[in-house]
């Protein structure tokens, strides 16, 4: 039996390949091509895979071999896996992340109290732990004056619309944003109307 | 696992970012980029990374250079420019962004 083997130069590097492993690396090749169709640049990829197949394949060789065999190919080739486009993942752009307007309001959803710090931290992006934290050191600090100011935000701050089947909102919570709109509307002042995008009113 | 089809998009996504600290934290070839990400959930192999580094290549994100290796021939040496840093920090701090936003909204 007679092994013809085949000189392919891959890239920077020569190597010597028996005829069932040169057909194998023709259709890598070949499937990799076919597969960069619509890169921009698929000869620098290509080159940059020729030169992993050979690398990984005289990896593998033992010493004083000096014909690829399909031995090395396949292992090699399953290392590298096929061609994977870039393109996949470019294809849709995100929205840029300014384009979300910032409102400051109250988040009941997940609140303690009334969602004033959760509403703080979102509108700051902090830590809603810390902000907590800072408050309740600031209840102590201030002898309980921090009370009005968590009352007045909480009048101020309009509260956030909630999530259709979002998280349930804890008595706490619930209680005290029902308290707030029911006092809003008898004073008269509806915040939320205000801040909410609504049209405007023709005169 | 049944989440797992959402969470390749987000692997698959969040690759390019990861492959952009990679090459921020020093010049770097191929084979070594590999070795880094392998046994994490972000493990890949040349036939994704190659057509990926081309792209940023073309965004002028990373440059690369030739080294001489002391065994076999040189090896491309890929590392960040000055756009490829501006836009590193960018993805890492909204990165940071999401992450809080997420920890806010509680379980």
């Amino acid at each position: 039996m007679q092994r013809i083997s085949t000189t392919v130069r891959l890239n920077r590097s020569v190597l010597q390949f028996d005829d069932a492993a040169n057909a194998r690396l023709e259709r890598y090749l070949t499937e990799s091509a076919s597969l960069l169709e619509g890169d921009p640049d698929p000869q620098e990829i290509l080159g940059d895979l020729e030169q992993a197949v050979a690398d990984q394949c005289t990896r593998r060789m033992r010493a004083g071999q000096s014909v690829v065999t399909l031995a090395e190919l396949e292992p090699a080739l399953g290392e590298i896996g096929s061609v994977q486009a870039p393109g996949n993942w470019t294809a849709s752009p995100h929205p840029p992340h300014e384009a979300t307007p910032r409102v400051l309001q109250q988040v009941s959803e997940g609140a303690v109290i009334s969602g004033v710090c959760l509403g703080l931290a979102r509108y700051f992006r902090l830590d809603v732990t810390l902000l907590r934290v800072i408050s309740v050191l600031l209840l102590l600090g201030t002898g309980g004056a921090m009370v009005l100011v968590y009352l007045g935000l909480m009048l101020l701050m309009p509260y956030a619309p909630l999530v259709p089947g979002g998280t349930p909102i804890r008595w706490l919570p619930a209680k005290c944003r029902a308290f707030m709109e029911f006092l809003r509307v008898k004073l008269g002042v509806d915040r939320q109307g205000k801040m909410a995008a609504t049209p405007p009113r023709v005169q | 696992m049944a989440a797992e089809s959402k969470l390749a998009p987000i692997r698959k996504g969040l690759l390019e970012f990861l492959v952009l600290k990679i090459v921020g934290a020093k010049s770097i070839y191929v084979p070594e980029i590999l070795r880094s990400l392998a046994g994490t959930e972000f493990t890949t192999q040349e036939g994704t990374l190659y057509p990926l580094l081309s792209k940023l290549r073309r965004e002028d994100l990373v440059q690369y250079e030739w080294k001489e290796s002391d065994a076999g021939p040189p090896r491309k040496y890929y590392r960040l420019t000055d756009a490829g840093r501006t836009q590193l920090a960018e993805l890492d701090e909204y990165w940071n962004l999401i992450n809080r936003t997420i920890a806010n909204f509680g379980h």
